[in-house]
């Protein structure tokens, strides 16, 4: 039975911001279907809409002809619409099973029987006995596909469900999902990836501030045009020139271990290796295999052995984060609103958390605030920060340009070494550019960067050298013109 | 010196007595707080629960009235906490002082005309069979039904959340109220729930102590039990059997060391009195360890408004 999904007309307005404009789209089973668009293009909140969790101003849904009142989550359930959430919506402390049968009227042993055989036909395999939290984001996922399965939807979306997923899990989903086509469910895919819009899908609608820009088929598009689509503007492609071959070592950090007591933290063990002045050494790795334990080790929230460390030949690694800051060391963290700037607080304010002796922010204990003000002035000129108004709470700047004022913050001392964690993460094309601008300048200026990141393909573009962190061990060092991305995921999924 | 055994039997028993109303409200703190709400107004609804029970019985002559009164009365002034922090997301510590202090100055006013007044004798049950077993029979036999129900309570509390579909839909919304409600389980009218049973439980802990534990109306007379209630929740990583335990170790330092005194033994006084509150903690720290069983256990979203966003 062929099921059809329309859209038709749908308005949804926040104070401030149209995050719908009048959208129209319809779907057909036997298709994948793309929902492309930047962050803050309005395709979480269209989606959202179908899955009932946000009630839509105007317009209307029909599934195979029958107008949808979807107010509730539970009405789409109901009308057979199977929705996996970026951030995933399970119970971390529950079994699996508990999670699956919340939400299930069936007895417990028929949908255990249920489950069983949905995981046999797909080739899942989880325990449904442990809890959530000690399964890996893949197995996490999977568990929210069999949630829908369960149901037997007849639409099932996806959003952003690669995000945590290493190349062989995508794989592995891309496989799953064009099964679930060809048995008839109709599934919609919202992505910003351009790449796996072209591997997996077959027609793709790109939005654009709210507003849908076009609906094509994927023959009839490729790579470039759709980024030009997506963003609205040509972009211009950056590539980072081959970096002159420097052996002289900025930092080097030797048999470096750190033991957690917090069972859910990951332990380093045997942490070797060294950066050069104007390189810059990639960390690849599925996220939780020890990035934010690395992390702040090298920042000094994590203290450890003295002689671990060893920047611009000073033992350090006893030294806290603002000790290390003196000795030309800059750190942008993987959270920007939890743990590089304070939300609550004006843009100066927080530009005036990241004190140097020598910027005589503070005298005699009162703040200085004309300089704290002159000072946070440059950085949003110098970084491109799109606001005039440094009075403004760092809560209300976009996730890109709060990242570019924490990067300027960092960057404007101009460190040595800059140790950046996820810094694109989450953000739109036009902002993840300058991002990547902005690091390739810091080498050009034979200063070093050392990249954690959960994304491959920045880490191949940005890196010098490559290495990847898998339960709390680093691999060897490799070059990066010798490393693949599918070289990469075979790494940062355990094997050698 | 020989020890008449039924007299050991006697002190057990007592010991559970004094257990009890701490095992009422806990378990009842226990749901509410697995729902992912921190109400400190514990000790505010027993007092309330308290002067209802008393109040009632006294105006009525029933029993039953007196009982069920004390519990709808706890309904009642949680029903406030929930109103507050369910509907108008206020925060829950504050909100949960304020009952206490509400709680307590309300009951003092509505006591006055109470105090002095005898109590009625509460009726128990199996008396006959008391001496028919020596130690056991004083122990198990002439209770209050209230007595039985707040022994079965920490179990069937245990089995309520780990085996039931509700107990789980409390646990998943103390867990993600946010998934939870994508899961289109209705979070506020859960938390609503949990709240009000919360309530019930510490008044009817409260109807115990001015009913059948010591008759009569003393103003301020829950002296304190509302917070070890709360703090043998935490303790036990909300764990139903460990406030079992919890209940009982407090409850024995209690009476033994009323003995104790009695005997003249030469330790400071006020040391022995302090000595419950923090042997209990320290024997329940000890007991619950295991940092993953305290994360498996502890509802994520404690204390945390939850306001549905769209």
């Amino acid at each position: 039975m062929n099921t059809n999904l329309k859209i038709s007309n749908v308005t949804k307005i926040y104070p401030g911001c149209v995050a719908n404009d009048n959208v129209s789209l319809e779907f057909n089973s036997g298709k994948i279907y793309a929902l492309l668009g930047e962050n803050g293009a309005g395709k979480s909140t269209l989606v959202k809409i179908l899955s009932g969790v946000i009630i839509p101003d105007e317009g209307e849904i029909y599934l195979n002809k029958n107008n949808l009142k979807l107010n509730s989550p539970l009405d789409a359930k109901k009308n057979d619409i199977g929705m996996v959430f970026q951030h995933f919506n399970l119970f971390e402390t529950l079994s699996v099973f508990e999670n699956l049968i919340i939400d299930s009227d069936e007895q417990r042993e028929s949908l255990r029987e249920k489950i069983d055989s949905i995981m046999k036909k797909y080739n899942f395999s989880i325990d449904l006995d442990i809890p959530v939290l000690n399964l890996s984001a893949g197995q996490k996922q999977k568990v929210e596909i069999i949630r829908c399965l369960i149901r037997n939807p007849k639409v099932l979306i996806m959003d952003e469900p690669t995000s945590v997923l290493t190349e062989q899990e995508t794989s592995e989903l891309f496989l799953s999902l064009k099964k679930f086509s060809e048995e008839g469910i109709l599934i919609i895919y919202i992505t910003h990836k351009l790449k796996e819009v072209m591997q997996l899908c077959d027609e793709v609608a790109v939005m654009r501030r709210g507003k849908l820009v076009s609906v094509s088929e994927i023959k009839n598009e490729n790579i470039e045009s759709l980024a030009n689509k997506m963003v609205g503007q040509n972009l211009k492609t950056i590539k980072k020139k081959k970096a002159k071959t420097s052996s002289d070592q900025l930092i080097k950090i030797t048999n470096l271990n750190f033991t957690s007591e917090d069972p859910f933290e990951t332990n380093l063990m045997d942490i070797n290796f060294s950066v050069n002045r104007g390189e810059c050494l990639g960390i690849a790795g599925i996220s939780g295999n020890g990035q934010s334990e690395l992390f702040q080790v090298l920042s000094g929230e994590i203290i450890s052995d003295k002689n671990c460390i060893e920047f611009n030949n000073n033992y350090i690694g006893d030294l806290n984060p603002q000790e290390r800051r003196e000795y030309l060391m800059a750190f942008s963290p993987e959270d920007r609103l939890e743990q590089a700037a304070i939300p609550q607080m004006k843009i100066f304010e927080n530009v005036a958390l990241n004190n140097f002796k020598s910027s005589n922010f503070f005298n005699n204990g009162l703040i200085n605030e004309n300089k704290i003000k002159e000072h946070s002035k440059k950085i949003i000129s110098d970084f491109n920060v799109n606001t005039d108004n440094i009075e403004l709470k760092s809560q209300f700047l976009s996730g890109g340009n709060l990242q570019k004022l924490i990067i300027g913050r960092e960057l404007i001392t101009s460190p040595d070494l800059l140790i950046c964690f996820n810094p694109t993460w989450g953000l739109d094309v036009g902002a993840i550019n300058y991002i990547h601008e902005t690091l390739i300048k810091i080498n050009e200026q034979n200063k070093s960067i050392i990249l954690i990141s959960t994304d491959t393909d920045e880490l191949l573009k940005l890196s010098d050298k490559i290495s990847v962190i898998h339960k709390g061990k680093l691999s060897k060092i490799m070059n990066a013109e010798e490393v693949t991305s599918e070289k990469l995921g075979i790494l940062m999924g355990g094997a050698n | 010196m020989i020890i008449d055994i039924n007299f050991i039997g006697l002190i057990i028993a007592s010991i559970m007595a004094s257990a009890v109303p701490l095992i009422l409200a806990s378990c009842g703190e226990l749901i509410t707080e697995r729902s992912g709400v921190l109400n400190l107004g514990v000790e505010g609804m027993m007092i309330i629960g308290a002067i209802s029970g008393f109040a009632l019985m006294t105006v009525t002559g029933s029993l039953i009235i007196a009982i069920f009164g004390a519990m709808l009365a706890g309904v009642l002034i949680s029903t406030i906490f929930a109103f507050l922090t369910q509907t108008l997301i206020t925060n829950h510590v504050a909100t949960g002082l304020a009952l206490t202090i509400f709680g307590i100055g309300i009951s003092a006013m509505i006591g006055k005309n109470f105090v002095g007044i005898p109590g009625k004798e509460f009726p128990v049950l199996f008396e006959n069979l008391k001496d028919t077993i020596p130690l056991i029979g004083p122990i198990l036999f002439g209770h209050s039904i209230v007595f039985y129900f707040a022994f079965a309570l920490p179990f069937v509390t245990n089995y309520f959340l780990k085996k039931t579909k509700l107990g789980l839909i409390v646990r998943a919304v103390g867990d993600s109220p946010v998934s939870a409600s994508n899961q289109g389980i209705k979070v506020r009218l859960v938390r609503y729930l949990c709240i009000l049973y919360g309530g019930a439980m510490s008044g009817l802990a409260g109807a115990y102590l001015s009913m059948i534990y010591t008759p009569q109306w003393i103003e301020n007379m829950t002296g304190g039990r509302g917070w070890i209630a709360l703090a043998l929740v935490v303790f036990s990583t909300w764990n139903p059997i460990k406030i079992l335990i919890g209940a009982m170790i407090f409850g024995g330092l209690t009476i033994i060391q009323f003995h104790m005194q009695a005997i003249g033994v030469r330790i400071p006084v006020q040391f022995l009195t302090a000595l419950p509150y923090i042997v209990t903690i320290i024997v329940l720290v000890v007991i619950s360890r295991d940092s993953r069983k305290i994360r498996l256990s502890t509802p994520s979203s404690l204390g945390k408004s939850f306001h549905k966003d769209n």
